[in-house]
């Protein structure tokens, strides 16, 4: 509907969107500036939009209270083990559904997709069984092993396979002709084509790893174990109650470099989500 | 001109024709994916059928055969109409609001404005921040004297302790998680609307269709496999949420946030209960299969148009 | 440059037949078109011949070798695909050596053969570029010096011209015969348009679902088709066929006498096809009349629509008819071109 507004109307559509604006950048904000607050400013009357005076100490607090670098390294290379992993796991499988023929392809896809239709909460039970008999309690592995290859990755698997189908055929046949075999044809040709599908495959994944809350809680016991999701919670003083400003650096740290990299490459990552096959 | 041919000397028939080489290829292929999905999808799912069929207590060590005793428990559970109809409210305001908001969102993005490139990141930004630093930011803001109220405050407005009253604890965590993750349906319904052919506006146009009659008989058709995505999408993913509720409510006050998830979690990590918990977690798939099924099955009604 | 010889191939897809059982024999260095309406299965047969779709049976010989079971890329074959397939995220430079790269060339090879196939086409400007910033007629000659740079026994080609303008393909067409012409590699064609079929071919291969119709030197198979199909496939506009009788008298069609040739007496009394092409009809005052239906100029002859023996046929003729619809014009069809044809087995008598 891309019909020239009016000066007006125009107007009015900056109000709103201003206005609609609030609740998604204003906790972004307090989170920030908050985190930069003294204990005493904190809940001050009138809310302080732009902090009075400034407290650093809350940032040498956070790692002071918990092993937060080494939870922070956790978090950052299990997203980046299981970003990786899915990337080939998924790019392997969906290029195979959708373009080789082999008996029982069909079937067995939507055996695959039933890993849509099952939430990990579903399987969390028999899961941490599993790993506890295997010894990998209070490891990273069942954060690593099941997004990358159970239902976290069938989306993922999706998402790849819709886009292979709209790759053209001819340019695989060129390359059978031209003396290819599968491997080197997924390889040389199929996968460097996949580079958008592959970037919006690579954010979901990171996201969905970096935001993993339920399963690090179920399978993790020691603070050294923790990743960031489950740091952020324990910043508790004796009684329970919460540390606000300490736990807000702390979430500032989380949040901020993430952000950074979504405003830099903003138009990558929207385009990269919004054209991989999940139009219907 | 050299022939850079192979010189094939191969028998006429082999048992490895192309066809069975490719599917070789093909089996390869999804090797990882399938056998991950046996591991940890298939083989679980049997295995919580077989939990749900028995008594077992991690901390008595107990493992006891009951039949379908967990399944009577579920039915006399006390806590389950109230578990459901939490869940049932999260589920459909959460969905209601979503895909509400990302359609005004899309619409809005879809304008010709100056700098909507700014706007549009904005809107999407809570999307990559980290879900639980965001949930705590929001547990602070709602607060009795936390930002939120200081804010009504100042225009004159007494705001209620938010998170300790179960309307208002209801609507903090829906709207929460809303704000969080309606940017991913933002752009999926904003890559949908610049998939409309501009011929079908300005035959629209020509025809003397109105703007709003162009959005409900034009837009709305086209990009309905898109809603329809998007909306299982989102009732799936509303069915799952836990960490939100965890950090911001822990279910309460009283059990008027426990969705179906939280009270698994409760039943089989805090007290243990894991043939009980299995039980839930059958129940769970149940809903989430139901559900799926029954928006595909709507798909012949309220899908316009398909490719 | 071999010789690619057919025998009994055929194509199922379930218990569907798409080929039933095709013979053909192509001698060295000839170029061979197959065309037919769309779905006939030319295509199909010019990627079993290519190695990407499999045989159901038969055989597929090449210079002397069985390939059936050899992936396309050791039978020796480029193809020139419809869309082009080139890769876009290679230089023009690596679209057309990326294949002698697979077969183990040295960097120094690799870039001379590319050198000379971009002499020949050239592309010499271009070989940095990629894809997507040439023109359609551009892309179209990458595609071919990919073909090319192999120097593969047979090349083969699938609707390469169809994504063109009409002015680019008659230059295109000149090219690739030209082309065959210096090269002399055999040379598998398939295409919709008989008239590419006609100009380029030194042996037309006419299909029709899934079968073989006819086989010939292009004139040969425009004067004497096989049958209906081909007679009315290959010309345009498509020959005129009139139902009737055949009689002593002539070919009586709604109570209109039709000229037959004095030899085809033996016809008399069988119920029959009369086939004309429309520059074999000749304006006669002396002739049958025909009632116009549409007068269609084109400058150097004129086209028109009428009604004949209670048909409607349709004319070319070199002077200018000036004639409105309804007027009555007299004409006559040339008795030595005239085709019969069984009217129950479409077979040409």
């Amino acid at each position: 509907m891309k019909t020239d507004l009016s000066p007006r109307m125009k107007v009015a559509l900056y109000g709103l969107m201003c206005i609609l604006l609030i609740p998604f950048v204003f906790p972004t904000w307090w989170m920030v500036t908050s985190s930069v607050k003294p204990i005493s400013d904190i809940f001050a009357f009138p809310p302080d939009i732009i902090p009075r005076q400034f407290d650093f100490s809350t940032y040498s607090q956070v790692f002071e209270l918990q092993p937060f670098a080494r939870q922070y390294w956790n978090s950052a290379y299990i997203a980046a083990l299981v970003t990786l992993g899915t990337m080939i796991v998924s790019s392997m499988a969906g290029y195979a559904f959708a373009r080789i023929k082999f008996p029982f392809s069909n079937a067995i896809f939507m055996v695959v997709l039933l890993g849509l239709l099952i939430p990990s909460e579903v399987t969390i039970v028999p899961l941490f069984q599993m790993f506890l008999s295997w010894g990998m309690i209070n490891t990273h592995w069942p954060l690593i092993l099941v997004p990358v290859f159970g239902a976290p990755s069938v989306f993922a698997t999706f998402v790849m396979r819709q886009f292979f189908i709209s790759l053209p055929v001819e340019l695989e046949e060129a390359a059978r002709v031209d003396g290819l075999g599968r491997f080197k044809i997924f390889w040389t040709i199929a996968l460097p084509l996949a580079k958008p599908a592959l970037g919006a495959v690579a954010i979901f994944t990171f996201l969905h790893s970096w935001n993993l809350y339920l399963e690090p809680i179920v399978f993790l016991s020691s603070t050294q174990m923790f990743t960031l999701p489950q740091a952020l919670t324990q910043f508790t003083d004796a009684y329970g109650g919460a540390m606000w400003n300490i736990q807000l650096a702390a979430a500032t740290m989380t949040a901020l470099p993430v952000l950074v990299v979504f405003i830099i490459a903003q138009k990558q990552f929207v385009e990269g989500l919004a054209h991989t096959g999940l139009k219907g | 001109m050299t022939n850079l041919a192979h010189d094939i000397s191969k028998p006429r028939r082999t048992f490895w024709t192309m066809e069975r080489r490719d599917a070789a290829a093909g089996y390869i292929f999804i090797a990882p994916q399938l056998m991950g999905i046996v591991l940890f999808v298939l083989i679980p799912l049997g295995l919580v059928f077989w939990y749900s069929l028995h008594e077992w207590n991690v901390l008595a060590n107990t493992f006891n055969f009951r039949g379908l005793g967990n399944y009577e428990q579920l039915l006399r559970d006390p806590a389950l109409p109230q578990v459901l109809a939490a869940s049932a409210i999260f589920s459909a305001g959460l969905v209601v609001f979503n895909m509400s908001l990302a359609l005004l969102l899309a619409v809005l993005l879809d304008q010709k404005l100056r700098g909507i490139v700014v706007f549009r990141t904005l809107f999407f930004s809570p999307v990559v921040v980290s879900l639980v630093a965001w949930t705590i930011v929001w547990g602070f803001l709602l607060q009795n004297n936390g930002g939120i109220n200081g804010l009504l405050q100042m225009v004159g407005i007494e705001g209620p302790n938010w998170l300790r009253h179960p309307t208002t604890a209801m609507i903090s965590v829906i709207v929460v998680q809303v704000f969080k993750n309606v940017g991913l349906n933002m752009i999926l319904f904003l890559a949908a609307l610049q998939g409309v052919p501009k011929e079908l506006y300005e035959a629209a146009r020509v025809d003397g269709a109105p703007r709003f009659k162009q959005f409900r008989r034009i837009t709305l058709p086209m990009i309905s496999p898109t809603i329809l995505l998007t909306s299982i999408i989102t009732i799936v993913g509303s069915l799952q949420v836990f960490a939100q509720i965890a950090v911001l409510t822990q279910g309460g006050p009283g059990m008027s946030t426990t969705v179906l998830v939280y009270y698994l979690y409760q039943q089989a990590f805090q007290f243990h209960f894991f043939g009980y918990g299995a039980t839930l977690s059958i129940l769970l798939f149940l809903i989430v299969a139901v559900l799926t099924f029954a928006q595909w099955q709507m798909r012949r009604r309220l899908v316009f148009y398909e490719n | 440059m071999a010789p690619v010889t057919l025998r009994s191939v055929k194509k199922s897809f379930g218990q569907s037949d798409v080929i039933h059982g095709v013979d053909i024999d192509m001698t060295d260095g000839e170029f061979v078109v197959l065309v037919g309406p769309s779905g006939c299965g030319k295509s199909t047969l010019l990627r079993m011949i290519a190695g990407l779709e499999p045989i159901t049976s038969g055989e597929i010989d090449m210079g002397g070798r069985i390939v059936n079971d050899l992936e396309p890329k050791d039978r020796d074959i480029a193809m020139v695909f419809q869309n082009y397939a080139l890769y876009p995220h290679m230089s023009v430079a690596t679209n057309m050596g990326f294949s002698l790269e697979h077969r183990g060339a040295s960097k120094a090879e690799i870039a001379e053969r590319v050198q000379w196939a971009a002499e020949i086409l050239g592309l010499e400007p271009l070989l940095k570029r990629y894809p997507r910033q040439l023109s359609g007629g551009q892309r179209q000659r990458v595609a071919m010096g990919r073909a090319i740079v192999r120097n593969p026994q047979v090349f083969l080609f699938d609707e390469p011209l169809s994504n063109l303008d009409a002015k680019l393909r008659v230059d295109m067409r000149g090219e690739i015969k030209a082309l065959h012409q210096r090269l002399k590699t055999t040379t598998v064609y398939v295409t919709h348009d008989q008239v590419e079929a006609m100009t380029m071919a030194d042996k037309i291969v006419v299909m029709n679902a899934g079968r073989v119709e006819q086989i010939g030197d292009p004139l040969d198979v425009y004067d004497a088709p096989a049958n209906r199909f081909v007679a009315g496939f290959i010309g345009s506009p498509a020959m005129n066929f009139i139902e009737g009788e055949a009689t002593a008298e002539g070919f009586v069609a709604d109570g209109v006498v039709l000229p037959l040739a004095a030899t085809r007496s033996d016809l008399a009394g069988r119920t029959l096809v009369y086939g004309i092409r429309p520059e074999h009809l000749v304006l006669d005052p002396q002739g049958l009349p025909a009632t116009v239906k549409l007068v269609e100029p084109m400058g150097s002859e004129t086209q028109v629509s009428m009604t004949l023996a209670g048909t409607t046929v349709i004319g070319v003729f070199r002077e200018r008819v000036r004639a409105l619809p309804g007027e009555v014009i007299r004409l006559r069809p040339e008795t030595v071109n005239i085709h019969i044809f069984d009217a129950a087995s479409g077979r040409r008598l």
